[in-house]
């Protein structure tokens, strides 16, 4: 089966809240999902974007909008003739099936024969590693099988798209890490299209190929973890995508390419690359953890500061500074520098220049 | 806003109905079966009550409440039912609370259980029978042990105790729910801040089983003000109630009217009680159900001595209410209780010959009734609980409305409505069915209503996202789910049939007599002995059907079904 493509096309869905009122879930949301691709929509919780997925799925139907899938309108069709599978954040296994049960349901309901069924069961339950589970009930078996159960129920109709719903999120640490990586694998082995909600960065950057982030039923940005990491369009998506320090400095613009950023006395030049930001009357400036240094010599670096905090991570320690008002955060990573700094030590801070990012102000949308 | 919303949904709930044909039948079907069986017989008693040659009067009414004896009547049953709910809510906790917090051995468990599901499944004069026996003029207790020669067994007292008896279990299972319903983590925390024992169960246990409590109490004293069998035999001249004074007004008097008239001013308080109880059922309960099982309530909550108290108590009393069980065994085998206690099979020959009769048509009753009762009950339910139409909610308040009312006020509409023409049907089975049905099928709604709110809706959708159409999902899924539901309706309203009489005592005749009529003719001819055989044996059936259905049950479902609720939440 070759894997198809999915549009999404100015998707609309409001509520009616009980307190505040009409509540626009998806907010006119457009995108395109490339054939075969794992595709995730990430963002807080209330952002929409598990409605989004609901009504690719068919379990509600948008406002306004259309969706497409490898080109057919499927808007006005019912969730049992999409041919879509769903793996829900509670699993919804059918308590009084077994998991042979289970999993050939969607088998039976299309009238496949028996050998066909059994064949299938079989084959897609040694994929996900449940062979011999076949007579149990969903409540004599652990989380983990459950999701997996889940999962094998979902991808043994042979659907064109498959669409997670925060599968992960009922499990443990280790064992998330574990399945999301079990997830990657076998949606890479079928090839099947598929949309993967989560409020989680890091799972979400760990599984996709592209990740959409959305906010109050918009999407704010779309691109690679990459191109989300390394260069959030909003001070956002800054936030949401791993951790970032807000700069205080003054922010001027020297010339049409080049930045001046003006921080305890020390000045920064940044090359402006996004002709838009060079159109922005009021910017602010930026930078990750990882790239803020630190130096035992206070009078070493751009600027002096004291350590508030420090937090040993293992492969790393956290530090929280102060510089005059200012708070910054810091990650030293073992293998780079060896050296430990210990709460009310003065040190020397210097910030990677060209790794500060300029956003526009008070751009959260 | 609200308003275009309101019109959204009429317009929504009216489509269903236009597109769904089925269910444009079903609905139809069931408000024929209601206004059929619940609206008209009340109106026909509304309009006996207040209707005088063509006119609407209130001179009924009043006279009824004004009458000395009758308003002696009122006040009787109110104070009797208040304090029916306030021992029998006192009493149902105190077993809950040690059955919850004591951790018996299985033994003790078993007898405590065996004891509270006894009178819940007993004909209605079982504990005043063995009342008799024990503190009548010649009772084994009174006379025989503490000779005393005087003792009057009749009278407010023994009705109270009576009742309370037959009607704690309903406290019990209320406020056990509630109180294993109570994380015991949160007890701990008040622990771990430093409450003493006391302090942790006046400030954290009671608050949180307090909507139960209320609840528990509401049940009772609806219970009580509608029991008429247990004042029949022990409340005496010198304490009537409504309930009676309306059965004899009728039996004895043949005074339809003023039967209607009494029986109805028992509908303000009860009508009363119905609302109050919605209300505070519609409110959240404090207890979150979460389904987790793990959670052992610990022995710390209780001091040792405290706890020793506790199961002492609920052991005597469990043996007091077994005694009573034994008594009547005992008295269905022997000559005459009291006087000649030589063993003898003739009560139970007179069962089964002269008897036999009762037997079988209480059996036939309750057989159909039993079906027809548990398929109505998942089909209310389901309809009221799953699917949008309009007169939804109406429909659900009008199914639970016969349920709620005193059992006389049920039969004695039942008895003016079906009378005369149109619809002739007083003395045929099928105005007993009907009655039962109606009445009992209503603990099935609210069971499948309650299993469906259960049920994640990703369960269902999960279904659709496979390829099935709705009926699909609804045989293989949602049926098989509300399978408990219908086995719990099925087994109550057999129950029901077997032992209640408040409302069909009005509706038997000579081709349809009922087992619990025949116990409370032979009460009256004194023929103690026959009534006991007769009580015994109502056990027995009760017992051996609802175990059978129970073992059916577990049969038909998987052996995960008793774990549903903590799968289904995911």
């Amino acid at each position: 089966m070759t894997a198809v493509d999915i549009q999404l096309l100015g998707i609309k869905k409001s509520f009616h809240h009980r307190v505040k009122g009409v509540v626009r879930a998806v907010d006119d949301v457009s995108l395109t999902v490339e054939p075969g691709e794992l595709f995730t929509l990430l963002g807080p919780s209330g952002c929409g974007k598990t409605t989004a997925l609901r009504i690719i799925a068919g379990f509600e139907n948008p406002d306004e909008g259309k969706i497409l899938i490898a080109g057919r309108d499927m808007t006005s069709l019912m969730a049992n003739s999409r041919n879509i599978g769903f793996v829900f954040q509670n699993y919804a296994l059918f308590p009084h099936l077994t998991i042979y049960e289970n999993v050939s349901y969607g088998l039976k309901v299309k009238r496949f024969s028996k050998a066909e069924i059994d064949k299938a069961v079989t084959e897609v339950l040694e994929m996900v590693g449940l062979r011999g589970y076949e007579h149990q009930f969903p409540h004599q078996i652990s989380g983990g099988e459950q999701q997996r159960v889940a999962l094998a129920r979902a991808v043994v109709i042979q659907p064109n798209v498959l669409l997670f719903d925060e599968p992960l999120s009922n499990l443990d640490a280790k064992l998330r890490i574990y399945t999301r990586g079990e997830i990657r694998r076998l949606q890479q082995r079928l090839k099947i299209t598929s949309i993967y909600v989560t409020h989680d960065q890091e799972e979400a950057m760990a599984i996709s190929d592209r990740v959409v982030v959305m906010n109050q039923g918009k999407i704010v940005q779309a691109g690679s973890a990459e191109d989300l990491y390394f260069t959030p369009k909003t001070e956002f998506v800054a936030g949401f995508i791993g951790r970032m320090n807000a700069l205080p400095g003054s922010v001027q613009i020297i010339q049409d390419n080049t930045v001046r950023v003006e921080l305890f006395n020390h000045t920064y030049r940044i090359p402006l690359l996004d002709p838009e930001l060079a159109r922005a009357e009021n910017l602010k400036a930026f930078i990750r953890p990882e790239f803020v240094n630190l130096h035992p010599g206070p009078t070493e670096g751009d600027f002096q500061g004291i350590v508030a905090e420090r937090s040993f991570l293992g492969e790393k320690t956290e530090y929280l500074l102060l510089a005059g008002e200012t708070r910054l955060t810091a990650v030293a990573y073992h293998a780079s520098s060896g050296e430990a700094y210990l709460p009310g030590q003065k040190i020397g801070i210097s910030l990677q220049e060209e790794n500060i990012i300029l956003l526009r102000n008070g751009g959260n949308k | 806003m609200p308003e275009v919303n309101v019109k959204a949904r009429r317009e929504m709930e009216l489509n269903n109905l236009r597109k769904d044909p089925a269910l444009l039948v079903s609905v139809t079907a069931i408000w024929v079966l209601l206004a059929l069986f619940i609206l008209f017989p009340l109106f026909r008693m509304l309009s006996i009550v207040f209707v005088e040659e063509g006119r609407i009067t209130l001179s009924e009414i009043s006279a009824a409440l004004l009458g000395r004896n009758q308003l002696k009547a009122l006040v009787n049953s109110l104070t009797l039912a208040f304090l029916v709910g306030v021992f029998g809510t006192l009493l149902g906790f105190i077993f809950a609370f040690t059955a919850v917090r004591s951790n018996l051995p299985r033994f003790w468990v078993r007898l405590l259980d065996a004891s509270i599901i006894l009178p819940l499944i007993s004909p209605p004069f079982t504990t005043a029978i063995a009342m008799i026996f024990s503190f009548g003029r010649r009772g084994l207790i009174t006379y025989e042990l503490l000779g005393l020669k005087n003792f009057n067994v009749y009278g407010m007292h023994s009705t109270l105790f009576a009742e309370t008896i037959t009607f704690f279990p309903i406290a019990y299972l209320t406020l056990k729910a509630i109180l294993a319903g109570i994380d015991p983590n949160v007890e701990d925390m008040a622990f771990s801040l430093g409450s003493s024992r006391r302090r942790v169960f006046r400030t954290v246990t009671l608050p949180l089983s307090l909507p139960g409590l209320a609840n528990a109490f509401l049940l009772l004293f609806a219970a009580s003000l509608a029991d008429f069998a247990t004042p029949l035999i022990l409340a005496g001249n010198r304490f009537p109630v409504l309930p009676t004074e309306a059965y004899l007004q009728i039996t004895g008097l043949y005074d339809l009217k003023g039967g209607a008239v009494l029986s109805f001013v028992l509908l303000i308080p009860a009508v009363a009680v119905f609302l109050l109880q919605r209300y505070l059922v519609g409110r959240k309960y404090f207890v979150t159900i979460t389904g987790k099982a793990g959670a052992e309530s610990s022995i710390k909550s209780v001091s040792n001595l405290f706890r020793t108290v506790l199961v002492v108590f609920c052991i005597l009393f469990s043996l007091l209410i077994l005694y009573f069980y034994v008594l009547l065994f005992y008295a269905s085998v022997v000559q005459a209780f009291g006087a000649n206690h030589t063993f003898t099979l003739k009560h139970y020959r007179v069962v089964f010959t002269e008897g036999i009769k009762s037997i079988k048509d209480t059996l036939i009753i309750a057989g159909i009734g039993m079906l027809a009762g548990g398929l109505y009950g998942v089909v209310v339910g389901y309809l009221v609980g799953k699917k949008r139409f309009p007169t939804r909610n109406a429909m659900e308040i009008v199914s639970l409305l016969n349920y709620s009312l005193p059992g006389t006020i049920v039969g004695i509409a039942y008895l003016i409505a079906f009378n005369d023409p149109p619809i002739m049907i007083t003395g045929t089975a099928l105005v007993i069915i009907a009655c039962y049905v109606m009445r009992y099928g209503a603990t099935g709604i609210r069971t499948t209503v309650a299993i469906l709110q259960q049920i994640d809706p990703s369960i269902e959708e999960a279904s659709a996202s496979l390829g099935a159409g709705s009926i699909t999902t609804f045989r293989r899924i949602t049926i098989p789910l509300i399978l408990p539901a219908l086995f719990s309706g099925l087994g109550v309203v057999f129950i029901r049939s077997m032992t209640a009489i408040s409302a069909t005592i009005f509706l038997v005749s000579i081709r349809w007599i009922l087992i619990t009529v025949r116990i409370l003719e032979k009460m009256t001819e004194l023929e103690l002995g026959v009534a006991s055989a007769f009580s015994i044996l109502v056990v027995a059936i009760v017992v051996i059907v609802t175990t059978g259905i129970s073992r059916a049950l577990s049969l038909l479902r998987n052996p995960g079904a008793p774990r549903l609720a903590s799968v289904l939440g995911g």
